[in-house]
């Protein structure tokens, strides 16, 4: 039977019906020239339908008027218009500056815990594997759940963190952290470095162990100290990932606004407006297209500078 | 290493400090999340500030969430969307990753620069015209709608991903194939498919989990229950129906239970695919 079976295989190979099996014919396709390209159609046809068609259209919509709430002013195009509205826009500008605060300070805390943890993390002794996986965890959470999660324990009435504070003396009574224009901003910022701080761990843990044990070894030889040794080997090999990974997430910080619509929409007042919740808020509850449109242009030629500034600076096609 | 005992104990004892800060700091408020969904109401919201020792600690929040909201319609949701963008960013995006990792021709790096830009694009700049656009073609408020929004900033991200773990093969595995008599597709197929499982598997678990996660998109494409997913109908609950805290929680805990089970099974993995897809782009 067996036997019978592999023969059969073998003389099939033959029979011009061979020319409709997918995998044989494929198998033919992929000896031509343009194997490569016909590879990447799938994917190109995708990003071409889902990325870049709308992204053409969307910069198009920032030099016209489509507000779905006020069909009767048309579609027609108004030149630079909301560009120029956004000048006179006072909220337009305070979510600048507010966007500046928001990602220095959200990036520079998370470079310190995200150095720190790695720093310590890195080191050869028993358990810290483990702990590496649960310093991670924080990053794979969703925004919906470590936002609220926080809103939770920073509550006015219920808050764990309030608690705490008011026990050890640091305040007098429970804090409404989120309706304080000048505590607002400071909370979301902790939370999001705690949502974000891993993913500066995850990459210098990984440069770390990138540096060859050997550079440490004929230093300490040289009799550089503990000191000398970070500050002339592990500082400078760990600069470009830095780098890399300062403007990978300042990218993201200035592109979403998920989890300051979460936890404050950009209140109390406009204390925490940022110019992507902006930019969301003109689209998602005015449907006013085309002033979001612009602003989200703003953004982006914002974003193109630290985009330049990126590829310079890690180099990121050397190894492409 | 050079140093005394005794500085190297004390260097030791820091670490572990640090190291243990760090753990609790990340495993704190998740714990808090998970014994606040155990308590009942009435003792997280008191008259005598926050109780740390619960007289009873109950699923009641779970039975109450479950029966009496929409979120298991929710869950099934963002499962068929999950599921419909891994499916669209693992045919597509295996296929240009392995293009990517082992042909050379011309445009190849500008392409490659391309797939990492498109990530650089605000998310509104995207949101408004699939909005408009997917209005126009009916594909508003539906799952799949909702999975090609996911897959245009997924599938670059799942293409640098998975270029990392091809190039981590040594060429030779496909010249050994094709000597053999193997065609380049059933090099790819029957040699190299089977040795990158592992990183495949990590590559689609980070982008179901992403696709999971998403709020933002979902909170603008999907406007009814038909395809609303659980982000955004936890988000919708807390604001319009003053969802108490007990059921958020449980909610919550119920919702990450998936991401939290998959992060563990292939996490060294996924972390490897992670660090070496973005220290080189």
């Amino acid at each position: 039977m067996a036997t019978y079976v592999r023969e059969d295989w073998k003389t099939r190979q033959l029979r011009p019906i061979d020319r409709f099996n997918p995998f044989i014919w494929l198998g033919s396709v992929s000896e031509t020239r343009y194997w490569a390209w016909y590879l990447l159609v799938p994917s190109v046809v995708v990003i071409a339908m889902i990325v870049l068609y709308p992204t053409l259209y969307g910069i198009t919509l920032s030099f016209r008027e489509m507000r779905l709430t006020r069909p009767d002013l048309g579609t027609g195009f108004v030149g630079f218009e909301h560009y120029r509205e956004m000048l006179n826009d006072d909220i337009f500008w305070l979510s600048l500056k507010n966007t500046l605060v928001w990602v220095t300070s959200a990036v520079g805390l998370e470079l310190s815990l995200g150095l720190a943890s790695a720093l310590t993390l890195n080191r050869s002794l028993p358990g810290l594997k483990w702990i590496a996986v649960i310093v991670l965890l924080p990053w794979f959470l969703p925004n919906v759940v470590a936002g609220n999660m926080w809103a939770l324990m920073l509550d006015s009435r219920l808050g764990v963190i309030n608690d705490i504070l008011v026990r050890i003396g640091v305040l007098d009574q429970y804090k409404a952290w989120f309706a304080d224009p000048s505590t607002a901003m400071a909370a979301a910022v902790v939370i999001e470095a705690w949502h974000g701080f891993p993913f500066f761990t995850l990459l210098i843990m990984a440069a770390l162990k990138g540096i060859p044990d050997e550079l440490y070894q004929a230093a300490a030889v040289d009799g550089a100290t503990t000191i000398d040794r970070f500050r002339f080997i592990t500082v400078p090999m760990l600069k470009m990932v830095i780098v890399a990974a300062v403007v990978l997430r300042v990218i993201s910080l200035v592109n979403s606004p998920d989890l300051l619509l979460i936890l404050t929409g950009g209140g109390p007042g406009q204390a925490t407006m940022v110019l992507s919740l902006y930019a969301f808020e003109n689209a998602y509850r005015m449907f006013d297209f085309g002033y979001a449109g612009a602003l989200s242009v703003i953004m982006l030629i914002l974003l193109m500078i630290f985009c330049y500034c990126y590829v310079r600076a890690s180099n990121v096609m050397a190894n492409a | 290493m050079v140093g005394s005992k005794r500085g190297d104990r004390i260097l030791n004892g820091i670490t572990y400090a640090v190291a243990i800060f760090f753990a609790l700091f990340c495993i704190l408020p998740l714990a808090w999340l998970v014994f606040t969904s155990l308590k009942p109401e009435t003792e997280i919201v008191t008259s005598l500030g926050v109780k740390y020792i619960p007289d009873t600690l109950t699923l009641k929040n779970y039975a109450d969430i479950w029966r009496q909201s929409d979120f298991p319609n929710l869950l099934k949701n963002s499962f068929v969307t999950t599921m419909t963008t891994v499916v669209l960013c693992l045919i597509t995006g295996t296929l240009a990753s392995y293009a990517f990792s082992r042909y050379e021709f011309p445009g190849r790096r500008k392409m490659l620069l391309g797939y990492l830009v498109v990530r650089m694009f605000p998310a509104v700049m995207k949101i408004i015209p699939l909005f408009i656009i997917m209005r126009a073609i009916g594909l508003l408020d539906t799952s799949f709608g909702l999975a090609l929004a996911y897959t245009s900033f997924l599938l670059p991200l799942f293409v640098w991903i998975m270029k990392g773990f091809f190039d981590a093969l040594p060429d030779d595995l496909e010249d050994a194939a094709r000597i053999e008599g193997c065609t380049r597709l059933g090099a790819m197929v029957r040699i190299v498919m089977p040795l990158v499982r592992n990183g495949l598997m990590a590559t689609t678990i980070f982008v179901a989990i992403a696709a999971w996660n998403e709020f933002l998109f979902a909170l603008m494409l999907t406007t009814s229950s038909g395809s609303r997913t659980w982000p955004v109908g936890l988000q919708l609950m807390i604001g319009e129906f003053q969802l108490p805290w007990g059921l958020l929680a449980a909610g919550g805990v119920i919702s990450i239970i998936p991401v939290v089970i998959l992060f563990a099974l292939v996490q060294q993995t996924m972390v490897r695919g992670l660090t070496e897809g973005a220290t080189k782009g």
